[in-house]
């Protein structure tokens, strides 16, 4: 292999593959790099074996080839070049990659590429679905945080991506809360179909797609074990999770006995406030919520108390239709869903202090997020 | 006739030396489709489960999906390397060391996403009766419930180290400890040892084919066993001071105390056997003379008494009594001169 390209796009490059590698890995040749080059173009990848990420840069390839090298001393080394032009040469014998730029000179003592895991980056022949990239990435920041991260229901850490018709919809629970977010395809899917996708897998797209402006395509592998997203210059591979996904429909309350708008910062700020005190109680933060009359608007208001520290109250204007109620909740997932709803209103519908409680962004009717109330504890 | 002569599988027993019942049912379970979720491989140590397990493992993920593997595909290559990104082997960090429930936990972050290479994905558990009764516990959830792709594979020395519950949820295969023979022949055949070595080495074995390979390959093994004997002859003639002396050493290191109590209750057990003129299956056979002086010295009441005391002190040491006490109170009923 011989190939030369400039070290700003092959320090981008490897700033991209660089989160999918597992230095800790008991598979040693995961905490490496694979460089091959692809056309006229030097291809980087780098997997942990859920997720793998393929990046191409422009690069000027004299002989063909490919190599794995330790990802950590490739990266220091490149940031540490001038920004030139990098000519690599793989020496074979010894497995060697050779690097010269400007007056400087390494050399890596790589790992064969046979024993790399292969990484698919071709959707050729399967069907792959455009979604828009910045729908795609809010959808994630909306719900990918609601995930399980504790392993002992593996469903749970994934995020179940639905295809229907003209909607993509993306769902996470973790047995405490649920959010759910459904976007617009531009062309129906012929045949629906459901995948569960791992939350950090999709966490990482929303990261690496942080540039992207064309559509994001998503395909499914024939063997339906991994689905590939498809950005500009760049692949991201996930195994997927094998399960049914709890229907998550049954969990959404039809109905309510309070719907509450309020505005959305100043609940914000009131949760985070509540948080000071609230942390050291189970993070358990009450809401009053109290209907207004024909003069005076409604209010709801957020307090919360610990034995040791003290306490804290903030009262918000709301509009309130139906019941007075007290409901306690878990401030630190109020202020999570809080921190990505993006209009400025927010309603919240209750039932009873014992059933879920119902956030949506008012004018959205899109977002669903549910949270399990705590005891009240009096 | 043998039925897996005709089915043309024994031609290629995995490579594997004896056991050939345990890789005829395991290569049916794969040609029949009929593959568990989850096996359990026991036997003493170097008997062969890892062996076994490894073969097994190479044949689930071979990209052919024949009984036998066909050593070829790129599958084989990277499952001959211990390479393949769908093959897990999780043990204890060393012999004697826990296997805790963050590995366990680590296996099941694995095991809950879909195969990377192929269709499977293969767990090997190694030495599970270390496994905290956490670790076990949580392994149930994914033994009772595994991925369709999954196929766990637990070794342990015996099924009742580990929790009934875990092992009523697998397919117990038990290995036993081979024929001399088998050995003496799989150890010459393969040019490991010369007939009259591999003779010695197969009786030294055990039965344990795994042993008597490791003894070829390293030397320090044979000669560590010979000092243990020279020890436990000195220890016959010695006060009970050099005795307590010796137990206190012992019981610094449960690795060296089971292997020495392993080797004490095989060569009690000889002594027994030549006392009571039952001498054809005898291991420690190039002491002879030494065995034959013991058996003459204490009878077959003595010694027996011995090897009842030698099973009672390791049973003891696996319930993690105090070491030094257990290993004295066995010094004091040794046999003296």
């Amino acid at each position: 292999m011989r190939v030369s390209c400039l070290q700003e796009n092959l320090a981008k490059g490897l700033s991209i593959v660089g989160r999918a590698v597992s230095p800790r890995s008991t598979l040693p040749v995961l905490g490496n790099v694979l460089l091959t080059t692809d056309g006229g173009r030097l291809k980087l990848a780098a997997t942990n074996l859920e997720i793998g990420i393929s990046c191409w840069i422009g690069a000027k390839v004299e002989e063909e080839g490919a190599i794995t090298v330790p990802a950590r001393t490739f990266i220091d080394l490149v940031n540490a070049l001038p920004p030139e032009r990098v000519d690599m040469e793989l020496i074979v014998r010894t497995q060697t990659l050779n690097l010269r730029a400007g007056r400087s000179e390494a050399n890596i003592k790589g790992i064969d590429a046979q024993e790399f895991p292969i990484v698919p980056t071709d959707d050729v022949g399967i069907h792959a679905i455009p979604v828009e990239a910045e729908a795609l990435r809010s959808a994630i920041a909306q719900v990918a945080f609601a995930a399980a991260t504790d392993e002992t229901r593996p469903i749970l850490t994934g995020v179940l991506l639905k295809f229907e018709d003209t909607r993509l919809t993306l769902a996470a629970a973790d047995g405490y809360r649920l959010s759910v977010r459904s976007i617009a395809l531009p062309d129906p899917v012929p045949d629906p179909f459901n995948i569960i996708v791992p939350a950090r897998a999709l966490v990482e797209l929303g990261r690496i797609s942080g540039e992207q402006e064309e559509p994001v395509r998503i395909s499914v592998t024939p063997t339906r074990n991994q689905v590939l997203f498809r950005l500009t210059d760049t692949v991201l591979v996930s195994q997927l999770i094998d399960g049914n996904f709890p229907d998550f429909r049954q969990i959404i309350p039809r109905q309510w006995n309070t719907h509450t708008v309020v505005d959305t910062a100043a609940f914000l700020k009131a949760c985070k406030a509540a948080l000071i005190f609230a942390r050291e109680a189970a993070h358990i933060t009450r809401l009053h919520i109290k209907p207004g009359s024909e003069l005076a608007p409604g209010h709801l208001i957020v307090s919360a108390t610990s034995a040791e520290t003290g306490d804290d109250v903030s009262e918000l204007d709301a509009t309130v239709e139906g019941e007075e109620i007290e409901i306690a909740f878990n401030v630190r997932f109020l202020i999570e869903v809080l921190s990505v709803i993006n209009t400025p209103q927010v309603s919240l519908d209750t039932t009873t202090p014992s059933s879920p409680g119902v956030i949506r962004p008012v004018g959205d009717v899109d977002y669903t997020h549910v949270i399990m109330p705590m005891h009240l504890g009096r | 006739m043998d039925m897996s002569e005709s089915a043309g599988l024994d031609s290629h027993a995995w490579g594997i030396v004896g056991h050939k019942w345990a890789v005829r049912l395991l290569q049916r379970a794969i040609t029949t489709q009929s593959i568990s979720h989850a096996y359990l491989f026991t036997g003493p140590a170097g008997v062969g489960k890892m062996t076994l397990a490894l073969a097994f493992a190479a044949a689930l993920l071979c990209q052919e999906e024949g009984a036998i593997p066909c050593g070829r595909c790129r599958a084989c290559r990277l499952s001959a390397a211990a390479h393949h990104p769908d093959l897990y082997v999780v043990e204890s960090e060393h012999v004697g060391a826990d296997l805790k429930i963050e590995q366990i936990r680590e296996l099941q972050r694995q095991l809950a996403v879909s195969p990377v290479e192929g269709r499977r994905k293969v767990a090997i558990l190694n030495r599970f009766e270390e496994a905290t009764a956490s670790a076990a516990n949580a392994l149930l959830k994914t033994l009772e419930e595994p991925p369709a792709y999954a196929v766990i594979l637990l070794l342990a020395a015996e099924g009742r180290l580990l929790l009934p519950t875990v092992v009523s949820r697998c397919q117990h295969i038990n290995l036993r400890p081979l024929p001399a023979d088998v050995i003496r022949q799989a150890l010459v055949e393969r040019g490991l040892a010369e007939p009259e070595q591999a003779e010695l080495l197969a009786h030294l074995s055990g039965g344990r084919p795994g042993w008597a390979i490791r003894a070829v390959k390293d030397k320090g093994l044979l000669q560590r066993r010979a000092q243990l004997l020279d020890e436990l002859h000195s220890l016959i003639g010695a006060p009970v001071s050099a005795r307590l002396r010796y137990a206190e050493a012992m019981a610094r290191d449960p690795v060296v105390a089971r292997e020495t109590l392993e080797l004490w209750l095989c060569w009690w057990r000889d002594v027994m056997m030549v006392a009571a003129g039952a001498e054809a299956s005898l291991t420690n056979v190039d002491r002879y003379s030494l065995l034959r002086a013991h058996a003459d010295r204490f009878g077959f009441a003595r010694s027996a008494a011995t090897v009842e005391a030698v099973l009672a002190a390791a049973d003891r040491l696996e319930r993690n009594a105090n070491p030094r006490l257990t290993l004295e109170v066995l010094m004091l009923d040794l046999p003296r001169q």
